[in-house]
């Protein structure tokens, strides 16, 4: 076994909650080469540590963080992934966030934390370098994600420790609750937040003070550098760096035709002025905000003055944020949707899911299929934001009927309530779909009926993309930067990195065993080609306004997008993967696994 | 990006030169004054009669312009430690409340109280006449044993290095500082770079240097995010 010249420590930190104990786990350099690390390091480990349809909230099912061999050195804006088997749609998910969380891991010298067990009273980790501390977490348990990261950095005495937590919708194990890192930005879609709640992990806290092995230093900061100045110049960034990505909430309803608007019942809203980029800019901007490293810092903080929530500091709206719990609730006050904005933050809920959710509630409202009386007495308008956040804080404590009923995600919501609703269900696998409607942005229908996780917006729009988002998801880059840069510029920083002499063709190939791999995991539980389909919705009713009037998906669109997919893969028609490409990507192991699923 | 670092340098170097000839051409007549305003008479040609004067470089920031990318850190860890390794970096960047963020620098104080508590002979940290940057001999400091820089230090800035327990202090990279090219070149914050580099007069340190970090921090959450003086959550 060989340890990994450099980009990767070659050691995993393997926690064991039920005995707090943990110990060091090498990795094989062969390992670091054909799975990278982040994402694709998961889903090898996942895949071996899983068995086919083992339940996600059992005491040993892990929850893998893991950043890549491009976090803590020169190169820019990088990220981490969580990755577990969701109880959510009982598939592999992973999410990758960024901030300054993910490089502290890799300057405590850790190529991941393998979470397994359930601890009998809450707790905390606090990892600095090669110590790991249990820390009781009793007194924080119920504490917001705000209170928890200022309560965990005031106990560690560690100013410049970075933290990773889960809110109150975690603790009482609400399946879309996520993880809230460094106060604002979240690893959501993967029910993360659920299984740490599940195992009474209340957050993670790490400093590192080591640095990252570089094999030729020289040559990989001259790489690095010239990817840096890549995302300094290139065009497409100005406007992420300007207006994040709240510009397109007014771009995707002017020009594009896919905000999604109540439920996706259109894409037309005009209200969006009042609720988007341009007022936020007028009304609540304050001040920037980056991740490690990253020219672009897309995240914008702000406070609210006067009204009901003077004095609410928020981070947003995203255009997923001001989409789902702004055009698709109908509403238009700007104060109001960043209230809910933010109350999803604290309370550690995937604005998403959330979003998704309150959205087909209210169109069950609209059509007479729910009333108040179901709901606790709450009358769920369109537009009424004071409900939505009484809602969003029934769903985090499971409170109530409607409580228990919305923290159940659409899917279940539908085949419980019955009375047609499922027409007007959104998701795909189970999980929600995000903000952007596959009728107007038809390309997008590929990342959410492809992607590995399902309902997924941000798998990249075709095949080859990917393939491409896979290794972003692996190395840990962020995909708004790293989606600029071509094979050749990963493969330039990865040779000196790593020690590694990658081509291009090594880089595509790598980059299918990787995606290959995750799809064997979801075929285990089930999947096919029956699963890679949109809603009933997106491929029957058109779009009746805004400026792409009568577009629908239809199914043989539908249909090419699945025998494109699987042919770029080396699947087989079923969306298998078949023994041919499985030996031919170095995954015979795999064969046997998926026989019979 | 380099490019653009060079124009502000520019500007503040074309200011300084026409205050010097201003001052150089006092005893002319108002007329003669009123002809270089209005540029009849070229700076350049002004510059020769102004004696030049030593380059002493402070640091500078402006702490609403940070956006919490620690570029400065990088460029710090690697030009001093030929590795990025933000730990070792003489510069960082802390995050207050999740909000602010703030970065903590040496300000280069005249008086240099750090230098005044060292206890060896000679002093273990000496400034650099060149660049006004402050060296540390590595043979003399006594490292993890004594604590006197780092509670004289009013901007409480001195870090000690994690490996041998010895002061991390600020060099100005001998009068070319990475950090604010660094700063620069992530450019696209529309307030501006925060970090720069100045003579005497620019660096306004004794104005900013005794609040801590997170006085500091306090004072930026309470001017940019009024009425929530705190930080705290609302509603």
């Amino acid at each position: 076994m060989a340890a990994p010249q450099g980009g990767h420590f070659g050691r995993i930190l393997e926690i064991d909650l039920t005995r707090q104990e943990h110990k060091v786990v090498n990795i094989d350099a062969e390992i670091c080469r054909a799975y990278i690390g982040g994402a694709g390091l998961a889903v090898h480990l996942l895949f071996d540590a899983l068995k086919a349809k083992h339940d996600p909230m059992a005491e040993d099912s892990p929850i893998f963080v893991g950043p890549g061999p491009l976090n803590g050195t020169y190169c820019v804006s990088t990220r981490v992934s969580f990755a577990n088997k969701s109880p959510y749609t009982g598939l592999l998910s992973h999410a990758e966030t960024g901030g300054h969380f993910p490089n502290e891991i890799k300057w405590a010298g850790w190529d991941g934390i393998f979470i397994r067990g359930r601890s009998k009273s809450p707790v905390y980790l606090y990892i600095k370098d090669d110590e790991v501390r249990f820390m009781d977490a009793r007194a924080i348990w119920g504490k917001d994600t705000y209170e928890t990261e200022e309560m965990i950095l005031n106990q560690i005495k560690e100013p410049y420790a970075r933290v990773a937590c889960i809110g109150p919708a975690g603790e009482n194990e609400v399946p879309y609750a996520c993880v809230i890192v460094e106060r604002f930005r979240a690893a959501a879609r993967t029910s993360t937040g659920c299984l740490m709640g599940n195992k009474k992990l209340k957050g993670i806290a790490v400093r590192g003070t080591k640095a990252v092995p570089v094999v030729d230093m020289d040559k990989f900061y001259a790489a690095a550098r010239v990817s840096k100045q890549f995302a300094v110049d290139n065009e497409g960034w100005q406007g992420l760096k300007r207006w994040g990505t709240a510009g397109l909430l007014e771009l995707k309803h002017f020009v594009t035709g896919s905000l999604i608007t109540k439920n996706f019942q259109t894409t037309w809203y005009p209200d969006i002025e009042e609720i988007g980029a341009e007022q936020a800019n007028r009304s609540f901007w304050q001040k920037h905000s980056a991740c490690n490293h990253c020219p672009v810092h897309c995240m914008k903080l702000g406070v609210i003055r006067g009204g009901d929530y003077d004095g609410l500091i928020a981070e947003g709206p995203e255009y997923e944020t001001g989409g789902l719990l702004g055009s698709n609730l109908g509403i238009a006050d700007f104060d109001g949707m960043m209230a809910a904005i933010e109350l999803c933050d604290a309370m550690g809920l995937d604005s998403i899911s959330t979003g998704g959710c309150l959205g087909f509630t209210m169109e069950l409202v609209q059509r007479g299929i729910l009333t108040s009386a179901d709901l606790d007495g709450v009358s769920l308008e369109w537009g009424d934001f004071e409900a939505v956040l009484e809602m969003i804080k029934k769903i985090t404590y499971k409170e109530g009927k409607a409580g228990k009923l919305l923290a159940k995600g659409v899917r279940r919501m539908a085949e419980e309530i019955g009375k047609g609703s499922m027409d007007y269900a959104v998701h795909v696998k189970g999980k929600e779909i995000a903000a952007h409607d596959p009728r107007g942005d038809k390309p997008r229908a590929v990342s959410y009926t492809m992607g590995t996780c399902g309902g997924d917006h941000h798998e990249a729009n075709s095949p080859a993309g990917q393939a491409k988002r896979c290794m972003h998801n692996s190395l840990v880059v962020c995909s708004f930067v790293g989606g600029y840069w071509s094979p050749k510029m990963f493969t330039d920083m990865l040779g000196p990195l790593c020690g590694w002499n990658m081509t291009e063709e090594e880089f595509w190939t790598t980059a299918k065993r990787i995606r290959t791999l995750e799809r064997c995991f979801q075929v285990r539980e089930g999947i096919s080609r029956k699963d890679d389909v949109l809603p009933k919705r997106m491929l029957t009713e058109k779009l009746p306004e805004g400026p792409k009037k009568g577009a629908v998906v239809t199914p043989a669109e539908m249909k090419k997008i699945q025998d494109d997919y699987y042919a770029y893969y080396g699947w087989d028609d079923n969306g298998i993967p078949t023994e041919a490409t499985l030996k031919a990507l170095g995954l015979e192991f795999a064969i046997d696994q998926i026989k019979g699923a | 990006m380099e490019k653009d670092g060079e124009r502000i340098r520019n500007v503040f170097e074309t200011e300084a030169t026409r205050r010097g000839f201003l001052k150089g051409v006092g005893l002319a007549t108002g007329a003669a004054v009123a002809a270089a305003a209005v540029g009849r008479i070229k700076p350049a040609a002004a510059a020769k009669q102004a004696a030049p004067e030593p380059v002493k470089k402070y640091l500078f920031a402006e702490r609403q312009n940070c956006v919490g990318c620690r570029a400065c850190e990088y460029a710090c860890s690697m030009f001093h430690e030929k590795t990025v390794r933000p730990a070792k970096a003489r510069i960082h960047v802390l995050k207050y409340k999740g909000v602010v963020d703030v970065p903590v620098i040496c300000w280069h104080c005249d008086d240099a109280p750090c230098i005044e508590a060292c206890p060896t002979t000679p002093k273990a940290i000496e400034k650099d006449p060149k660049a006004n940057g402050i060296k540390l001999n590595k043979d003399l400091c006594l490292g993890a044993k004594c604590n006197k820089c780092i509670e004289a230090c009013p901007a409480k800035f001195i870090r000690r290095d994690p490996d041998d327990g010895q002061v991390l202090m600020c060099d100005l990279c001998d009068g070319d500082p990475e950090c604010v090219k660094a700063c620069l070149a992530q450019s696209g914050n529309p307030m501006g770079p925060c970090l720069m580099t100045g003579k005497v007069g620019f660096g306004v340190n004794l104005a900013y240097r005794n609040v801590t970090p997170e006085e500091a921090a306090d004072d930026l959450l309470r001017r940019l995010f009024y009425p929530n003086e705190t930080g705290e959550r609302r509603k």
